[in-house]
């Protein structure tokens, strides 16, 4: 049965062919989408960890945790480092790391914060920062790189940089001052990974000299060390992560935080805020998704179709094999072999497709978006959409296998 | 007896009644059933074969009456003790010849039981009616009508089913070709355990008959 069913497939090589091209591509389309919205989330949701909230200045929360976690979009505002340190000194914190962001080096963010920050920072649940080589940055000259920056760029402990100003690869070189390379991150998978950390005294420091966004006086040779400290302390930061020593006044606080009187500032509760970004997006994915559904129903009903039509011209066969003893149900099981096989063959070369893509797009995701694709063939979630897409073939298949049973054999021979 | 059918008619619908003669048919018996057109050859075949219900009278074959079967036994009995060849079309297309000649077996274990190796039966029967292995690795398309025929005729007797029921399965050969081809489909069967019977309106093959029953309208 197994082999007739092969040949009558290759004796209908170029509609099967068409069928199975639909199928594969629909489907491969519908993996995909849904990869890399599970990368996506996945993404999101380890990337920050341990932080209770993100304090910056007033505006959309999501917007906040966009720039300062995820590296999306740009900071339009900043936050006194005197609100900063009002708040941090309120008996419901317990810790605070503030970040100023805006500068980059060679495409990849450049964050200034306390050394802090490695070990208030979490990922993926609970995990901690990791170095995989040197430490932190000591001095007002040297950075900490994630492993993604170390790994494109080729840098090593004690490679010299220089910070470009603003968030644009071609952006002015902050080129007074140069940078040397103390610790290299372990891989999180998270936009840490493509980050440049240095001090936010380093970062004052490269931009002495400058003024509304363009540099003004050179500081070329200038002794670091003859530089009073004071000078450096930032009047200013991007925004600051907070932890609270109880979660239950999460709420409170940050409430109290949105009526803080000095100054516009507002804190977001991380988790709060992807949510909206869930709710945002997910109109988006469900009618994408939708879309995929219909694309699969379209090629299914393609597929009955070609076998419906087919079966008129097969009524000679049908009635050889008929004459020869294989009942109207053997029939009916022929023509379900014969979807099972066409479906089978979608799926295969969907799950290659989806695997091709998959290797195509990963590092192309990873470097523009932060999103992260698993390299795997097939997930438990992925193989149930595909058992029901071959269900549901089968099950429309059942249009044109009771088709044989109508049909009857003395038609065939009289013919 | 391999065959008996009593009083058997059938009607279309059309209030026209199409009668019978009584058959018996024993092993080895060779039987043409001759008929102008439209004298219902056709429909007693199929009512031979399991095709068409019986409506009035009955066959039994091997002792068994198709009234007591189920259409799913009849289409068993079909695949394990009945060879059918068509008049022409008889293969199908995307099969070799081999394939087509051995398509039978694979719905009839009864059949297939009877063959120790089908590739060597296979041949040796196709080497007797002519048909080289070269011949019988090729698609239909590529075959004459006469050779079409010939591989019919193997997978109707393969696995030696006790009646074969050939309708017109001379009408697409010419003269020539005709009585080759119906010696050789006679010398195939093994005539101790198998009947065959032909349906035919060609009185030239005739003589190569045991009986030649007629069928006529009433």
């Amino acid at each position: 049965m197994f082999r007739l069913a092969m040949a009558s497939m290759r004796s209908r090589l170029i509609p099967v062919g068409l069928v199975v091209v639909a199928l594969s591509a629909s489907m491969a389309l519908l993996l995909s989408v849904d990869r890399i919205q599970q990368a996506t989330k996945s993404g999101f949701n380890q990337s920050l960890s341990g932080v209770d909230l993100v304090l910056g200045p007033r505006g959309s929360g999501l917007e906040l945790v966009l720039y300062t976690v995820f590296h999306l979009g740009k900071p339009t505002n900043n936050i006194t480092t005197a609100t900063v340190s009002d708040i941090a000194s309120d008996p419901m914190v317990e810790w605070s790391v503030p970040v100023a962001l805006g500068d980059n080096h060679r495409g990849f963010r450049v964050i200034s914060t306390t050394d802090a920050y490695f070990d208030r920072i979490k990922f993926a649940g609970d995990q901690p920062l990791v170095f995989a080589q040197g430490n932190t940055f000591r001095d007002l000259n040297e950075v900490v790189i994630g492993s993604d920056v170390a790994e494109a760029l080729g840098y090593t402990l004690g490679t010299e940089i220089f910070v470009t100003h603003g968030s644009e690869m071609l952006g002015e070189l902050h080129d007074d001052f140069s940078f040397k390379v103390t610790g290299i991150l372990a891989p999180t998978g998270t936009p840490t990974d493509r980050s440049v950390f240095l001090s936010l005294e380093g970062y004052e420091l490269i931009h002495l000299g400058w003024k509304n966004g363009s540099k003004a006086v050179s500081l070329k040779g200038l002794d670091i060390e003859a530089i009073p400290r004071d000078h450096l302390y930032p009047q200013t930061v991007t925004a600051v992560y907070l932890g609270l020593k109880s979660k239950l006044g999460l709420f409170k606080f940050t409430r109290k935080i949105n009526d803080y009187p000095e100054e516009a500032v507002s804190a977001v509760i991380p988790g709060v805020a992807l949510a909206e970004l869930w709710s945002m997006v997910g109109t988006v994915d469900s009618a994408f998704k939708l879309l995929n559904w219909l694309i699969i129903g379209i090629s299914i009903i393609g597929m009955v179709t070609m076998i419906m039509t087919g079966l008129d011209g097969r009524t000679r066969e049908m009635t050889i094999l008929r004459a020869l003893g294989a009942s109207p149900p053997r029939l009916a099981c022929l023509v379900l072999l014969e979807t099972f096989m066409i479906s089978l063959t979608a799926v295969l070369t969907a799950v290659i497709l989806v695997r091709i893509l998959t290797l195509g797009v990963a590092d192309l995701l990873g470097e523009w978006a932060g999103i992260r694709i698993q390299l795997t063939w097939l997930a438990a979630n992925e193989l149930m959409t595909l058992m029901i897409i071959v269900l549901a073939g089968l099950g429309a298949s059942l249009i044109p296998a009771s088709m044989i049973f109508r049909r009857s054999l003395h038609r065939g021979f009289a013919d | 007896m391999i065959l008996e059918t009593n009083a058997l008619s059938y009607d279309y619908g059309s209030g026209e009644k199409l009668q019978f003669p009584d058959l018996k048919v024993a092993a080895g018996e060779k039987i043409a059933l001759v008929g102008a057109s439209g004298s219902g050859k056709s429909t007693f075949l199929n009512l031979l074969s399991g095709v068409l219900p019986v409506q009035a009278g009955s066959i039994r074959l091997l002792g068994q009456s198709y009234k007591d079967l189920s259409p799913l036994q009849l289409d068993k009995i079909r695949a394990d003790h009945i060879g059918i060849i068509f008049q022409s079309l008889n293969l199908i297309p995307y099969l070799t010849g081999f394939e087509n000649a051995v398509l039978g077996l694979e719905f009839s274990r009864t059949r297939r039981a009877k063959i120790d190796d089908v590739t060597y039966k296979t041949t040796s029967l196709g080497h007797q009616l002519g048909l080289t292995s070269n011949i019988l690795n090729k698609r239909p398309n590529e075959l004459s009508v006469g050779q079409q025929q010939r591989i019919a005729v193997i997978r109707a007797i393969l696995g030696g089913p006790e009646l074969i029921l050939a309708d017109e399965p001379t009408s697409a050969l010419d003269p020539s070709a005709t009585e080759k081809f119906i010696s050789e489909l006679n010398s195939s069967v093994e005539s101790s355990s198998q009947a065959i019977i032909v349906i035919s309106h060609n009185p030239k093959i005739i003589p190569w008959f045991d009986r030649v029953i007629r069928i006529g309208r009433e």
